[in-house]
Parts: structure tokens; C-alpha cells; sequence
């Protein structure tokens, strides 16, 4: 199996890229390729299982959507055809329409999914998220600067039971599109949530192999999903 | 009514601080908040120390702070400070209110107080240090500073234009806010124990920040701490105004030496390279302020850290190593681990960082779990690792993802319970890496400790 991280000079924030370790670790022989903002992609050209993006700064946001803009056709034809994506934290925002900020200006993403982010650098949404993949309980956090408007059409990756969605006003979580799947869901995702783990490396036509730590794992996620089910828990920190 | 509104709030904040003597509370941050409730620029209207010297970043700077505070103690200065209590805009009104006579003057000539980078905005507008000291930019709670550009940011827009900034030239991050400010640079020379490829989860500087072009370090210290250059544009560390060089961990000094020509030799406070930063910082501010290198020395030396963050004792046969690492602060933990990883001799380890705040009202957001340098803690001569409080499982799943045996950890969710989990061989140490809001349930842990430590040495 090969696993394409984009830009993880820049893309690296909050733990996310230990999502592609956990995979590596669930499945040794995996091949994890690093591609630098100067490099080209390496699914392109070759055969990549799996593309993850990370959550990054700001200025990371333009230095990302900057790199990936020159292959926006071709990129478009690999989700077209079904090539898995996991895009995590403000990642999401690279494939929309265009973030704007709340003194106006407009900074135009990709383009591949008609969402619209609205950024306000002053305010930091910082949550607890327990939401549904298909029938698996998702667990998580948020903490992130924009919400994602309007893509009525944009499908969602999670269906939201507590926390917010793609913006405070909105059940569903994220976008998934064939195989591609963003959500401002940060950080360890796949450690945090070993069904969801599990899911991915059947995708990824390695579903016989065991996860790494799989009771330790389950252990972890079955006390957060106790405490993340308690209505008596704040949701939004405050 | 402007001023009439600030007298109240004066009087009510005095009030509030006087009656939370009286009944032994904490009064460092409520009559701070009482007065900027009743007067919103009360920090602007009330009477300022002539010289302050500000303190912020990520990492030392309560410790830095306290230092140049005790120094200019030592040397017959009478200083307000912050120390006791909160760093964020209450707490600085709180200290002003308490330096001030009834009139709202101030009681005192110089002001040594530490500043939360993120209530810089609030701040600064009215408080115009004289020097702002700078440790260092890394990231930080997620929740509050997102990442360390931003934090950069902010700084940046409320830095006031007349005040002289002390920068670290290590930090390529923070060595670069407000360019037009006056500034002067403090580095630490290269060390026996630089590397030059990073090693550690977290590297916030991986790209040239003027031309996104490859950063060549000469030396690097831990994450994006070091020398650097960009292979590209030529954008370079800035060179250091004071210089720290001959660290000499065995006999606990340094050399400091400026760019006038000038040095002296330093005590070092301890053999970490936090502390051998926090003494050169030190050094460049209160020299920058206008003590000479033998005051600020001598001084120094009369000073040792504040025993909640670090201290060893001996109970029965093993030693008890208290190191406190910020809760939720990756950054922390990575140094924390990594020190005491490498004390000499066989170790035992209990890890309760776990934020009680956040468990008590929501769930600690433990991603930073996953940027923080556990598999320091796979390093030999770590016997056994128990994991406690909330979030034991947690850490229970990112020891083994970082390489520590199974059978090297025990897990419980209980942190009275953990002590009992551990061996205490003799001559070994029993370190407890503890986070900044528990400190009663860590002296309780540390007492169980000791009685057991006891106990079997009597066996």
C-alpha cells in the first residue's frame, strides 16, 4: 500500500499526521511518500492508495492551494475516479470555493466543491464532535477558525449527534465524494476511532489486517464515547 | 464621568482584593476583572510604573519573569509584579490596581510582569513596557493559540512602537515580529548536544518564512530551534547581541558576551537547556535595562527555579523527581520527557497531565497527545510507565505507538491508585510529570509516593 502525504512541511498541525502512521503501523510494508510544496504529486503519475492533507496555518492555505493549482484537472479526474482522500482540520478549505474572512476579503480555494468558508481569525470554534459514519460511532474534536456555508448539493462525510457540522446550523459533517473525504474533524482521527480505521483499510483493500493496538485503541474510544454521549457534558468550550 | 467610573472601579477592585485577603483567597485575578467590568480602560487610566519590563511567549516565561524580577530585587529596586497570579488582562489590572495608592498613582518605579501572548491585544494599548522580552513562539494549547504564526500575529499588531524588544535569535518564529521595533538578539552558542535534522514531532519552521524557499540549519536545538539560513534567498538568524557560550554543565556556569565587548560568567540554574535559555535571556534584558554583567550575575546566583516545576527529594531508597509539564502543551511534554528521560539511572514513571478543568465541565481535547514526543519515554532505562486520571487510556495507547513494551506500562484511571503500581527499587528514580491545574491531587500523589518509597525501604 502507498500513502501520498501532501505538503507536510506545512500540513502538519494538531497530531493529524499520525493518521498515515497508524495506517503504516496497521499495515508495515506500507510505502509513505512525502511530498514537498515543490515537488509534484506523486499520484500523478504513479499508483497512490491514499492522499492525505493536514491541517496547517493560514499562510500554509496558499502555499498549499498554490502547489496543488497547476494539477487542479487532473487532481479533479483522480477523485473522479475514485482515488481515496483523507483531508482533516481546516485541509477541507483547500477544496472549496473560497474562504472569507469577517473584514471582507475573499480568498478563492480549489474550486471542487461548492462550499464557501467563513473565517473569523478573532473567534476560535473549539468543540467536542460525536457524530455517525454509516453505522459507527464518530468521535473527535474541532478547533478551528471558519465554518463551511451553503453546498447544498456537497454531500456530507458524518452525520452530526452533538457539535456542529459543516457550520453550527448544519447536521452534516465534512464532504464525501466517491472516495474523497474531508472533515474539520482534527487531529488522530483514525487512532481516535478504530471502527472508522477499520472502514479505511477495507477501502484500501487491506480490511483482513488487524489494527495496531486494537484494544488498547477500542479501550480509548469506548470511555470518550461514554463521555462525549453524557448530556451533561459541555460540548462547546467555553 | 471617565474619571469618576475609574475611581470606582479602583476602589471597587481594591475592595475586592482587601476582602479576598481577609477570607485567604486568591485575589491575583478578580479585582482585576471587577475593575475593567466597572471601568473597560481601566488599564489605561491607571497609574504605571515608569519602566516595565514585559515578559511573553510560549515557554519560560513565568520563570524568566521571576528571575529578572528577583534580580532587581537583589539589587534594591522596588518591583510590582504579576508573579502570584494571572498573566492575562485581569491579572495585569489586578497588579496595577495593587501597586497603586487610592488616587490610582503608582507606588512603584519599575514593573516586571509577565504577559499572555494572546491577551496581548488588550494590553498593550495601555501598558508600553520600556523592554518586551520574547522566550520563544511554539505551539501551544490548540484551543487558545491555534498555532505559533498566529500567535505571531497577534503580537505583532499590539507590540507598541516605542518599546525596545529582547528577541531570541535561536526562534526564527519570534525573532521576527514587529520589524520596525528597536530590538536586540540573545542566542545560545552551539552545544555538544545540537543536531542539525530535526527529530521531534513538532518542527513549526520547516520552509524559509520570506520565500517559502530550503532552510539549511547549521545547528538545531530541539524543534525549529537553532541556526538557520535559507538556501534560497539568503535570509538568515540574526546575529546575537548577547551570546551564550561555554556552557559548563558540570561546574553550572556560562559565559555571556555582548556585542560591546563585554561578558561575564553565569550560574546556570540547572543543566536544562530551557534554564541555560532562560539565563542568557535574563542577562540580555536586565543589561538592556542597565545593570552590569557582575550585578545581574551575582544576583543570579542568590536564585533557583520555583519549586513547583521542578524538584528531587529522596524517600527511602529511590529519589522523587517532580516535573511539571503544561497540561495540553505538546511542546512541554516533548522537553519535559526528553529531559528527564536521560537523568542517569533507572527510572519509574507516573504521567497525570491530564487537564481536570476541561474533565470537569467537557473532555480535554488530547490531540496534542499526537504532536508531543512520547517515544522519549521508550528510551532505556525507563523501567515502567504508569498512566493515570482521565485521559490513562489515552496515554496508555500513545506509549505504545511510540515503542514502549507492553509490559513496561499499567494503566488506572485513579491517580491515588497509581503510586501502588510502582516498584521503587533502590537508587532508582520516581519521576511524576504533572500538569499546571491539580497541584493539590500531585502533592497527595507525591505524599503516597514518599510513604510507599518509605515503606519498602524498610522491608
Amino acid at each position: 500500500m502507498t500513502i501520498e502525504i501532501l505538503y507536510p512541511e506545512v500540513c502538519n498541525l494538531y497530531g493529524d499526521l499520525m493518521n498515515a502512521e497508524y495506517l503504516r503501523r496497521c499495515v508495515p510494508e506500507t510505502t509513505v511518500i512525502r511530498t514537498s510544496l515543490k515537488s509534484r504529486p506523486a499520484f500523478l503519475d504513479q499508483k497512490v492508495d491514499l492522499v492525505t492533507v493536514c491541517s496547517m496555518s493560514e499562510r500554509a492555505q496558499i502555499l498549499a492551494r498554490d502547489a496543488l493549482k497547476p494539477h487542479l484537472e487532473a487532481l479533479e479526474a483522480k477523485i473522479e475516479e475514485g482515488l481515496p482522500f483523507l483531508v482533516t482540520g481546516n485541509a477541507l478549505e483547500l477544496f472549496i470555493r473560497e474562504i472569507q474572512d469577517a473584514d471582507g476579503a475573499k480568498t478563492p480555494m480549489l474550486g471542487l466543491f461548492d462550499l464557501t468558508a467563513r473565517r473569523d481569525m478573532e473567534k476560535r470554534y473549539n468543540a467536542l464532535y460525536l457524530g455517525k459514519f454509516e453505522d459507527m460511532d464518530i468521535v473527535g474534536f474541532k478547533s478551528q477558525f471558519g465554518h463551511a456555508y451553503e453546498g447544498r448539493d456537497v454531500p456530507p462525510l458524518f452525520e452530526t449527534a452533538r457539535g456542529a457540522g459543516r457550520n453550527p446550523g448544519e447536521k452534516g459533517e465534512g464532504i464525501r465524494y466517491k472516495n474523497f473525504m474531508a472533515t474539520y474533524v482534527l487531529g488522530p482521527l483514525l487512532i481516535l476511532n478504530p471502527p472508522f480505521a477499520r472502514y479505511m483499510l477495507g477501502l484500501l483493500g487491506e480490511g483482513d489486517r488487524p489494527l495496531a493496538f486494537e484494544k488498547a485503541a477500542m479501550d480509548a474510544y469506548q470511555l470518550r464515547l461514554i463521555e462525549f454521549r453524557d448530556p451533561k457534558r459541555g460540548f462547546t468550550y467555553g | 464621568m471617565r474619571k469618576l467610573r475609574f475611581f470606582l472601579a479602583l476602589w471597587l477592585g481594591k475592595c475586592a482584593r482587601i476582602a479576598l485577603r481577609v477570607l485567604r483567597r486568591n485575589a491575583t485575578y478578580f479585582p482585576g476583572v471587577v475593575a475593567l467590568k466597572v471601568c473597560p480602560d481601566f488599564l489605561g487610566q491607571v497609574g504605571k510604573p515608569r519602566d516595565i519590563i514585559a515578559v511573553t511567549g510560549t515557554n519560560g516565561k513565568t520563570t524568566v519573569s521571576n528571575l529578572i524580577a528577583d534580580v532587581l530585587t537583589d539589587r534594591g529596586y522596588k518591583v510590582l509584579t504579576n508573579r502570584l497570579g494571572s498573566n492575562v488582562a485581569a491579572g495585569i489590572a489586578t497588579a496595577l490596581l495593587t501597586g497603586s495608592t487610592v488616587f490610582g498613582k503608582a507606588r512603584y518605579d519599575t514593573a516586571v510582569l509577565e504577559i499572555d501572548e494572546r491577551s496581548s491585544k488588550r494590553i498593550y494599548p495601555y501598558v508600553k513596557p520600556k523592554l518586551l522580552v520574547v522566550t520563544n513562539l511554539f505551539r501551544d494549547s490548540i484551543m487558545r493559540n491555534a498555532h505559533p504564526a498566529y500567535i505571531a500575529w497577534f503580537l505583532e499588531q499590539a507590540v507598541p512602537r516605542e518599546t525596545k524588544l529582547v528577541l531570541n535569535a535561536d526562534d526564527l518564529i519570534s525573532c521576527r515580529i514587529a520589524p520596525e521595533n528597536d530590538r536586540v538578539y540573545f542566542a545560545v552558542d552551539r552545544l555538544k548536544t545540537d543536531v542539525v535534522e530535526c527529530i521531534n514531532l513538532i518542527n513549526d519552521l520547516q520552509i524559509c518564512p520570506v520565500c517559502s524557499g530550503e532552510l539549511q540549519y547549521e545547528y538545531r536545538r530541539y524543534h525549529h530551534i537553532g541556526k538557520a539560513h535559507c538556501k534560497d534567498c539568503g535570509f538568515a538568524s540574526p546575529e546575537p547581541d548577547y551570546l551564550g557560550t561555554d556552557v559548563d554543565t558540570e561546574n553550572m556556569t556560562m559565559t555571556v558576551r555582548d556585542s560591546r565587548g563585554e561578558s561575564a560568567v553565569y550560574p546556570l540554574l540547572s543543566d536544562s537547556v530551557f534554564n541555560i535559555y532562560n539565563v542568557v535571556t535574563v542577562a540580555a534584558a536586565l543589561r538592556e535595562f542597565g545593570l552590569s554583567h557582575a550585578e545581574i550575575a551575582e544576583s543570579l546566583g542568590k536564585t533557583k527555579i520555583v519549586e513547583t516545576r521542578y524538584n528531587v527529594r529522596q524517600a527511602g531508597k529511590v529519589r522523587i523527581v517532580m516535573q511539571m509539564s503544561k497540561d495540553k502543551n505538546a511542546l512541554a511534554g516533548s522537553r519535559a520527557f526528553d529531559y528527564i528521560s536521560q537523568l542517569p539511572g533507572e527510572k519509574e514513571i507516573i504521567l497525570m497531565m491530564n487537564c481536570l478543568a476541561d474533565q470537569r465541565h467537557w473532555s480535554e481535547n488530547t490531540t496534542w497527545l499526537y504532536d508531543c514526543d512520547f517515544e522519549f519515554l521508550a528510551r532505556e532505562g525507563i523501567r515502567r510507565i504508569v498512566c493515570t486520571g482521565p485521559r490513562a487510556r489515552d496515554y496508555y495507547l500513545r506509549l505504545l505507538l511510540a515503542g514502549v513494551p507492553e509490559e513496561k506500562l499499567r494503566c488506572t484511571l485513579t491517580e491515588l491508585e497509581a503510586p501502588e503500581l510502582l516498584e521503587y527499587k533502590p537508587g532508582e528514580s520516581v519521576c511524576l510529570f504533572y500538569g499546571t491545574d491539580a497541584l493539590d491531587l500531585v502533592y497527595k500523589v507525591q505524599a503516597k509516593i514518599a510513604r510507599l518509597a518509605e515503606e519498602a525501604a524498610a522491608r
